[in-house]
């Protein structure tokens, strides 16, 4: 078994302190169009934040239905659409496990983000078919069928999104939509940053015939 | 696959398969960035692909988030009571730090305070001479349960009590105006604590524990009158 490097440990677990240098990522949740939910704003929210971990379900049912179209959009593009109710649901319990290790050192969306991102691909590690697929070669890609397509180019993509092979749309996904980098994702799912830019550019390559 | 040629010269093979790390930006050298450039002035094929690509990274940036179709909470809260409810901190450790004007105003206010605490041990001055306070006598079964029966109508912690105070009136002038303004406050707050005891135990007559909190409060309603009592009058005599 190989021993996990500190950026792994960095991208898989948010929970633990990692080195400066780990923790100096930029994510598009903290970007402003992805931007965390914050209605009530940040103080209300930490302290929403503080009462959860102390073990207030209103207070976290408050969180829950914040962050719930943030996380559940998150899972289901990476899941293709497969379980994505029921990895919501084991986010947010992973959530309400681990609320007492949230020291507020980021964001608790930017963490929240995180922890999402590391229950699905969790999830996927048990599914070796799946993992297999993190290495697919050009031939896949060839043998994708094209959507239907309706009048609304962004339901189309959805759409598009889940036709492409598992691997390709999770790295999709984390790089396009939720800005991580490629060092990033690939100590997330323990493949090499050169493995990570081929997936991403095949997929891309698929999903432009979607927008001609 | 090569392009046609341009007016400028041999354009080369296509580098579609490099336009992606061209877009991001992500680990290209600067000659590998001049190279592709190069070849996309001359190339209109790779400059559309690489128009498409943009496309794609644009609309995937960009795309809404949307909530499940139904309702997913049920099966989130039947799962929470089986984890284990836990009261923590959520932040590290908070970091103070102060300026030096900061430093220097705690510095002040630890002297204040100690001379305070100081001036507050010299009430005790067993020089001072004060009307003796006779305590009430505790019947015996009471005092084997360690029950300070109360009395509402002692009239002789009420005389002590009024003795006191007419000796501070009188000696007032020769206190602090702060000594005054605390004194006042700890004496308000002693009575609203006899008066909360004194009420309870028209409910409960019996019950030990008020009993003891009743008397124990006029102790030190007594005792603090006294301290103020001998302070003032020490002031006087030395004043005189």
């Amino acid at each position: 078994m190989r021993a996990i490097t500190a950026t792994q440990a960095a991208v898989l677990l948010p929970e633990i302190e990692a080195p400066t240098a780990c923790r100096r990522v930029s994510l598009r949740s903290e970007r402003p169009e992805r931007a965390s939910p914050t209605p009530a704003g940040g103080a209300a929210l930490d302290d929403y934040v503080a009462r959860a971990a102390a073990g207030d379900v209103r207070a976290f049912e408050h969180l829950y239905q914040t962050h719930l179209p943030r996380v559940h959009s998150l899972v289901r593009r990476m899941a293709g659409g497969r379980d994505a109710d029921e990895l919501t649901q084991d986010v947010f319990v992973r959530v309400w496990q681990k609320l007492s290790s949230f020291r507020g050192d980021s964001a608790f969306g930017t963490w929240l983000h995180r922890l999402a991102v590391n229950v699905v691909i969790e999830r996927f590690r048990q599914d070796t078919t799946r993992r297999s697929r993190l290495h697919d070669g050009e031939e896949i890609f060839e043998t994708l069928s094209a959507p239907t397509r309706s009048r609304d180019v962004r339901m189309d993509f959805e759409a598009a999104l889940e036709t492409l092979p598992d691997g390709a749309r999770e790295i999709f996904v984390l790089h396009d939509v939720e800005g991580y980098k490629h060092h990033e994702i690939g100590a997330l799912l323990d493949i090499s940053s050169g493995t990570s830019k081929a997936q991403l550019h095949r997929a891309r390559m698929m999903l432009r015939r979607y927008l001609k | 696959m090569t392009t046609p040629l341009s007016s400028h010269g041999q354009p080369g093979p296509h580098r579609s398969d490099r336009l992606s790390d061209y877009l991001d930006n992500e680990d290209l050298s600067a000659a590998e960035r001049a190279d592709i450039e190069a070849h996309l002035a001359e190339c209109g094929e790779c400059r559309a692909t690489l128009a498409e690509l943009r496309a794609v990274a644009s609309i995937a940036a960009s795309l809404p988030d949307a909530p499940p179709t139904t309702d997913l909470w049920a099966g989130v809260a039947n799962r929470l009571p089986a984890t284990e409810s836990k009261v923590v901190s959520f932040r590290s450790p908070r970091r103070f730090s102060f300026t030096l004007p900061q430093l220097v105003a705690a510095g002040l206010a630890l002297i204040v305070l100690s001379g305070g605490m100081v001036w507050i041990a010299r009430l005790g001055d067993p020089r001072a001479t004060l009307p003796a306070v006779v305590a009430e006598n505790v019947p015996p079964e009471a005092s084997e349960e360690s029950l300070v029966r109360a009395s509402f109508a002692d009239s002789q912690f009420d005389a002590a009590v009024a003795d006191l105070e007419r000796v501070l009136a009188e000696h007032r002038n020769r206190l602090d105006p702060d000594t005054i303004r605390i004194l006042e406050e700890n004496l308000l707050s002693i009575d609203q604590a006899i008066e909360q005891s004194r009420k309870a135990l028209r409910a409960d007559p019996a019950n030990v524990y008020l009993n003891n909190h009743f008397a124990a409060s006029r102790n030190r309603k007594l005792a603090l009158l006294r301290r103020a009592s001998a302070l003032a009058l020490a002031n006087d005599t030395s004043g005189s």
